[in-house]
């Protein structure tokens, strides 16, 4: 059934994104495609230099491989902390459960400034790990994105029929048995969701890397706001950032894959 | 024993969660004129101070309107849109929806050097309006997401049920529809309130020195200050957020509101 005066439910979001998603970021890739110079600033030469510079530029190839180093370490850290409070969540009942959800929840009602500050304070305290690290980077990461982690691993062993796990258990499977050989497979899409959730959050944060590695370390969020805003490089700046986001969307799919096939293999072996 | 060791491994990552948030909270009311924990003394003196700076009541005020301009831009605009997607079934549903949520996999850093070159072109001052857009633009995927799911929830047959009785499309809408997913909507806006309120990245490319949010002022302040005003101008904000949500909870329901929201 055609309902055309549907569509016109569409037209103000659709317009909204047009305007002020599409056409700003059409307009910034066109930018980036421009020369620039240091006396006129962007200039109306067309070059593709802003891509091909970073091939030989050392510095820029090295935050572009510690923006994938944190990120990694950040969704390897998320694994191993919110897996066992996803198994813990669900073996828990009543009111215990909804007040740990609501815990686990309520930090991210505060604003991610506030919570990078604590962290300021917390570090700046000369503990093991250093303020302006990769390290202090990567605490701050895990606390944003954990319970984005623990949600979808929780989602998925809601759903693995108990009588399952008594079946196994019958079979004379030990727990630890019981979960690497059936609880873990069955919760890897939740687990696959969760790492590709927690990987584009952390290699696409601006706020934690900028308070926490502050002027010593640069991820590529950090170096585009530089390129823009202190030296006013905007082509170079753009450019970068159309890097950006080939980079987490390329990686996304290579970690899905290889996630998918290590999870054939769990289930095959 | 493994029991227990669970346990106190999942206490010690709730420390952890708590622990930044605690900090600056507790921080808040040390005597010292610079940030210290655990805090020396006690003193509420740094509550005081905030009304000594107006710039950041302006700033709180600046965040709460664009923050409520969010709310009801995109409230309303991802409503309108979930509606057509699921209800209506429009034609290319997948990709109007795919389309819809495209702001999740665009850097925010990216979008804010995106739309202060666009902003320039369009000659759009620093203000109300442009932080509102951006933040709208942060907040649809949300909206439409989460109203899709209230509207998966629904009966279908009480609207053919409304349809049969004679009820025009709109009146259907309005009379049945939107009370029906009223939860869904109250949840997505106020999920706009916070991903606007919470926001520094779109915003500190949008605001000027006389037009600035709250997460803007504070991230400008704590990179020349250390006294102790951030820690309580933080928590006054902790607090708003955490108000604001047990207000809609008393509304609406606690299970309803993370259990459906946070999971998607």
């Amino acid at each position: 059934m055609r309902k055309p005066w549907a569509l016109g439910l569409l037209v103000p979001a659709l317009a909204v994104l047009t305007l002020f998603l599409v056409i700003p970021l059409v307009n910034l890739l066109v930018t980036s495609f421009h020369a620039y110079s240091s006396t006129q600033g962007v200039t109306s030469r067309w070059t593709i230099e802003n891509y091909t510079r970073f091939l030989f530029d050392r510095f820029y190839l090295e935050v572009l491989a510690r923006t994938l180093r944190v990120g990694l370490e950040t969704t390897a850290l998320c694994v191993v902390m919110g897996y066992p409070v996803a198994l813990f969540l669900q073996q828990t009942r009543g009111a215990a459960r909804n007040w740990l959800t609501l815990l686990l929840l309520s930090p991210l009602l505060v604003s991610m400034v506030i919570r990078a500050y604590g962290w300021v304070i917390i570090l700046g305290r000369n503990g093991p790990v250093p303020l302006y690290t990769e390290g202090a980077i990567i605490i701050g990461l895990v606390h944003v994105s954990l319970a984005y982690m623990v949600l979808p691993i929780l989602a998925s062993l809601e759903q693995i029929d108990p009588s399952v796990l008594r079946a196994a258990a019958n079979l004379g499977a030990t727990p630890f048995t019981t979960f690497r050989r059936v609880t873990l497979p069955l919760t890897f899409p939740g687990l696959l969701a969760g790492c590709v959730i927690v990987f584009s959050l952390s290699v696409s944060a601006f706020v934690t890397p900028s308070i926490l590695g502050g002027t010593r370390v640069k991820l590529l969020s950090t170096y585009i706001y530089d390129q823009v805003v202190s030296l006013l490089n905007w082509p170079y700046g753009s450019a970068i950032g159309f890097v950006l986001i080939a980079v987490s969307t390329i990686s996304l799919l290579i970690f899905s894959r290889v996630l998918r096939r290590s999870h054939t293999d769990v289930v095959l072996g | 024993m493994m029991r227990t060791l669970h346990r106190t491994y999942v206490a010690l990552i709730y420390v952890f969660l708590i622990a930044p948030i605690a900090v600056v909270m507790l921080a808040s009311l040390t005597t010292t004129s610079f940030v210290t924990f655990p805090p020396r003394g006690l003193t509420l003196a740094w509550y005081a101070a905030i009304f000594a700076h107006p710039e950041f009541v302006n700033s709180l005020i600046l965040s709460l309107v664009v923050g409520a301009g969010t709310a009801v831009v995109a409230g309303t605009f991802g409503t309108l849109a979930a509606v057509a997607i699921v209800r209506e079934r429009v034609a290319g549903a997948g990709l109007w929806l795919a389309l819809l949520s495209s702001p999740l996999v665009i850097p925010t850093v990216v979008l804010g050097i995106a739309l202060l070159q666009w902003y320039t072109i369009i000659a759009l001052p620093a203000g109300v309006v442009p932080l509102v857009i951006g933040h709208t633009v942060l907040a649809l995927p949300y909206v439409v997401r989460l109203v899709c799911a209230g509207l998966a929830g629904i009966d279908p047959a009480l609207e053919r049920a409304a349809a049969g009785l004679g009820a025009t499309p709109l009146q259907r809408l309005r009379r049945v529809t939107l009370p029906l997913i009223a939860p869904s909507v109250i949840a997505g806006g106020l999920f706009a309130f916070i991903t606007s309120f919470d926001d520094l990245t779109v915003a500190l490319f949008v605001v000027s020195t006389n037009v600035m949010t709250l997460p803007v002022r504070i991230y400008n302040y704590m990179q020349f200050n250390y006294d102790p005003l951030i820690t309580s101008v933080s928590t006054v904000m902790i607090v708003l957020s955490i108000a604001l949500v047990i207000i809609v909870e008393r509304v609406i329901g606690v299970g309803r509101l993370f259990g459906k929201a946070a999971a998607r």
